[in-house]
């Protein structure tokens, strides 16, 4: 798994990159300035970290052999997670009701393509603690095979740091990326 | 509230930072915590791989809230004027904060096997070292002759 996340990292890279070579190129509008909703964003990341303590605690309580427990924290991963998506869902369809969709200008397809991925990922660890849930609570999660949910675990906190990049790169970095100068009244 | 102090910070009657000592490279030992008997004359040993292993529910949740309080501060920030050139190397240093705190106790790498924190730290030198040329390559690759 780790050996995953080391590619992975690679991957992330090379969109976060992209981003920031093609950062405050755009020749129409939305600008970040104009659409980015940074209290909105910074709920969301707290649920992301919140649920990253989630899949820590649930490890934590199989290992020790509590099934409950262990049951209860990974669904709330799963519920936090879900909520997450949710958050991106909605942001997603503002941005498109305001105008900016992958093909409106350089920082809608970038920005799109790099959140639309970290998205799939959160997509795919959901699904996969979904079934880590329903696997601990039938029994078949148990402390001594407890492996298959700490790799599971990584792949989410990873998901997590992934996610402080962009929330500080994209968010909070370009939050300030006004339009270029007699610009500022060409939208979409 | 003295109760919930105890079932947050301790285990097995031992607080987390007080818990037995056991070697970093022994994969994944139980109820150990992270920094170990003597607060101060560890830490050294926490930042050499020296330290001690695993923590409790109560680690965690301090991990946890200290995550949330520095999303709490980046946000501050944000609407905080005259940072002027301080803001972005303040939010990548709080961002680091955050990215190593999930990193070293959330993932565990502080208390793995060295060979997977070298393998993780590699790909990150390498992906940083290899996108931070292509950033300046683009930024002054493409300059005119004068």
């Amino acid at each position: 798994m780790w050996a995953f996340l080391g590619s992975d990292v690679m991957f992330f890279g090379a969109f976060i990159s992209t981003y920031l070579v093609y950062r405050g190129k755009s020749l129409v509008g939305p600008y970040p300035s104009e659409i980015l909703n940074i209290p909105i964003t910074s709920v969301s990341t707290f649920v992301l970290l919140m649920s990253s303590l989630a899949m820590v605690l649930g490890l934590h309580y199989v290992k020790e052999g509590e099934k409950n427990k262990g049951t209860l924290w990974i669904l709330v991963v799963v519920i936090l997670g879900l909520v997450f998506m949710g958050f991106q869902f909605v942001e997603f369809r503002e941005f498109a009701h305001l105008g900016l969709t992958p093909r409106t200008n350089i920082f809608g397809t970038t920005f799109f393509i790099l959140t639309g991925i970290h998205g799939a990922h959160v997509t795919i660890g959901v699904i996969w603690m979904a079934f880590l849930a329903y696997s601990s609570h039938n029994g078949a999660l148990r402390a001594d095979n407890a492996l298959d949910l700490e790799i599971a675990g990584l792949y989410w906190h990873f998901v997590d740091i992934v996610w402080i990049v962009i929330f500080t790169v994209i968010y909070l970095i370009s939050a300030n990326d006004a339009p270029p100068p007699g610009m500022e009244s060409i939208t979409h | 509230m003295a109760s919930l102090w105890r079932k947050l910070t301790h285990h097995d009657g031992n607080g987390w930072w007080n818990l037995p000592h056991t070697a970093s490279n022994e994969p994944n030992p139980p109820y150990e915590g992270p920094i170990g008997g003597a607060w101060l004359g560890n830490i050294w040993r926490i930042f050499t791989h020296g330290g001690v292993s695993h923590a409790g529910p109560g680690f965690y949740w301090l991990i946890g809230l200290f995550l949330a309080i520095v999303t709490l501060v980046e946000v501050w920030l944000f609407g905080v004027e005259g940072l002027g050139s301080w803001y972005i190397p303040l939010l990548l240093i709080l961002s680091l904060l955050k990215f190593v705190g999930v990193v070293a106790f959330f993932m565990h790498l502080r208390f793995d096997h060295r060979l997977f924190t070298y393998l993780f730290g590699a790909s990150m030198v390498v992906g940083i070292f290899i996108f931070t040329l292509l950033l300046l390559l683009l930024e002054f690759g493409n300059q005119p002759p004068n």
